[in-house]
């Protein structure tokens, strides 16, 4: 069942075309990578989603209503937008008190997610002392503070160190172990791909893909090189065999969607000497990244 | 909406800048008073002797800074919810802005009356200090002083709620903040002094009439020693003053509120 869906969304600042047209849903129990470019349009789709910014065509809903019509919105719905979305001036736990209040959860739960996110010895210091990396785990304890079944998280690995990286790693995977929804943004693939079990990938404010993991997986071809002194004659007998070969160079052919053995054997039977062959591997990343390129890009987006 | 001004109250206790606001505040109403009750009686400022109740209420009633700071601290807590992005937390708790506005004016109200009564004490002990010192007969009644440091009280109580219209209004603390001085200290000093059939009605003259300010006395430009026109009554001069902050609320309910928070 969809708890997050998206339909037909759009937003124009003036002349800009944000977000255009976009629809996707989100299963409950469900960790969804939500993947693009900077400027692709995510944040602005999740700001329309939690009621922020009103959309300029199409709706966004969460449980079937729009986030503004929730009951006790904190208790469904956790969000991380900004790390800097607090007072500089104001202590970790000061601010997470006001939060608390707001949430109607007692104050012992502060003190909880303090250790959850590994601040308590930071509680009584000033927001502003803080590192980035400090500020996105108290962003991320203030989302927790209420407990949600769903959370939506805007590049919560921005600022990360690696090691802070793997600890969001193994938090989110906590939380999808607890049966929660994650919505999860990212301009970086590999951030989330760990944790993800499907993705959506805008770009130019469009929607790319959405599929599951695996799905994307098998659209990661190796990429076959070689150097022979009959590339043309090579190139034309794989393409007979419906192979994708590219002359880059007089004596160079690049392959995909056949392996470098499938290509040995091939240039055997056809006597073409093979002076080199080399596989590439391509990994996720450069999918993404293919993805993400080709999309229309009409318009800038945010 | 009491859960949305507790919130709005905490907020308030843990930010520096409001304890920052009053004690400036306090500082420059003490600093004024003296000046005034030292001057008082030399005849070269218009200041009557402090032997007399028109001398000494001069004193007693340097209140007006802790309507403007009471004021700014307004324009601060709201606007600031968009200088440092608090607005997005704050609104993902309760998504109904207007209930947020109207909530931030109560609390913004609630420091105004702090504000009001630690200004209006510090004027009246100044004033009494002086008095004393001279060994003069306090020459205006204890109900006197007390209605003064009740207008006080609530011409900051709602100097603070218009500070928080204005601060939502145009979202720039700076912006807001200087409105706030050049409108009290510069703009309603000069319409005073030139058109003195107005000058009851101009909301900073009519917030200090309520805690006994004489027309122009707190005024800083032209408007000071011109005398002319008559304060308004207690009540008119509170629902003046009230209803310029509905008016700015209402304005920022249909306009700025409406915004997207990006």
């Amino acid at each position: 069942m969809a708890v997050i869906e998206v339909h037909d969304l759009t937003k124009r600042f003036g002349a800009l075309t944000a977000v255009d047209h976009l629809s996707f849903e989100v299963d409950a129990g469900t960790v969804v990578g939500f993947l693009g470019p900077n400027g692709a349009g995510k944040t602005t789709t999740l700001r329309m989603l939690l009621g922020l910014v009103e959309p300029t065509e199409g709706s966004a809903t969460i449980c079937g209503r729009p986030y503004e019509e929730l009951p006790d919105p904190l208790h469904r719905v956790g969000a991380v937008l900004e790390a800097s979305s607090a007072y500089p001036g104001r202590t970790a736990r000061n601010h997470l008190r006001i939060q608390a209040l707001a949430g109607q959860v007692p104050s012992t739960r502060v003190d909880e997610v303090l250790d959850l996110v590994g601040l308590t010895s930071a509680a009584g210091r000033r927001v502003g002392e803080f590192s980035f990396g400090m500020r996105q785990r108290l962003g991320l304890a203030t989302a927790l503070l209420c407990d949600p079944e769903i959370l939506i998280l805007d590049e919560p690995a921005n600022g990360l160190d690696p090691e802070g990286v793997r600890w969001l790693r193994d938090l989110l995977r906590g939380l999808a172990g607890e049966g929660r929804t994650v919505l999860v943004s990212s301009h970086i693939l590999a951030e989330v791909a760990q944790t993800v079990d499907s993705v959506v990938i805008l770009n130019s404010g469009h929607l790319v893909v959405q599929s599951t993991l695996d799905e994307l997986t098998t659209r990661a071809q190796d990429k076959v090189r070689i150097r022979t002194p009959m590339a043309e004659r090579l190139q034309s007998v794989l393409a007979a065999k419906a192979a994708t070969a590219v002359l880059v160079a007089p004596d160079r052919v690049e392959v995909t969607g056949a392996s470098a053995e499938q290509v040995g054997l091939l240039a055997a039977e056809q006597a073409i000497p093979i002076f080199e062959i080399t596989t590439d591997g391509v990994g996720l990343e450069e999918v993404f990244i293919q993805l993400t390129a080709v999309a229309p890009a009409k318009e800038n987006a945010r | 909406m009491i859960r949305l001004v507790r919130i709005e109250w905490l907020k308030l206790r843990t930010m520096r800048t409001g304890f920052g606001l009053l004690a400036t505040s306090a500082a420059l109403t003490a600093l004024f008073a003296s000046l005034e009750a030292s001057r008082a009686g030399n005849g070269k400022n218009g200041v009557a002797p402090l032997f007399t109740a028109s001398g000494l209420g001069t004193v007693t009633t340097v209140t007006g800074w802790s309507m403007i700071f009471a004021a700014v601290l307004g324009v601060i807590v709201s606007s600031g919810e968009f200088r440092h992005y608090t607005a997005t937390l704050t609104y993902l708790g309760t998504p109904d802005r207007r209930r947020v506005l109207v909530a931030k004016g109560m609390a913004a109200a609630g420091a105004g009356v702090i504000f009001g009564l630690v200004s209006a004490l510090i004027a009246t002990g100044v004033g009494l200090i002086f008095v004393a010192g001279h060994g003069y007969h306090v020459a205006l009644g204890s109900g006197t002083l007390v209605a003064h440091i009740a207008g006080a009280v609530v011409g900051a109580a709602l100097f603070g709620a218009m500070g928080v219209g204005i601060g939502s209004l145009l979202r720039s603390q700076l912006a807001g903040v200087i409105g706030v001085f050049v409108w009290a200290l510069v703009i309603e000093s000069i319409i005073g002094g030139l058109f003195t059939s107005v000058r009851p009605y101009l909301p900073y003259t009519a917030a200090t009439t309520l805690a006994g300010i004489k027309l122009g006395g707190a005024a800083f430009g032209p408007a000071h020693g011109v005398s002319g026109g008559s304060p308004l009554p207690f009540a008119a001069a509170a629902a003046l003053v009230l209803g310029v902050a509905a008016v700015l609320h209402v304005i920022t309910v249909r306009t700025t509120l409406r915004r997207d928070v990006t």
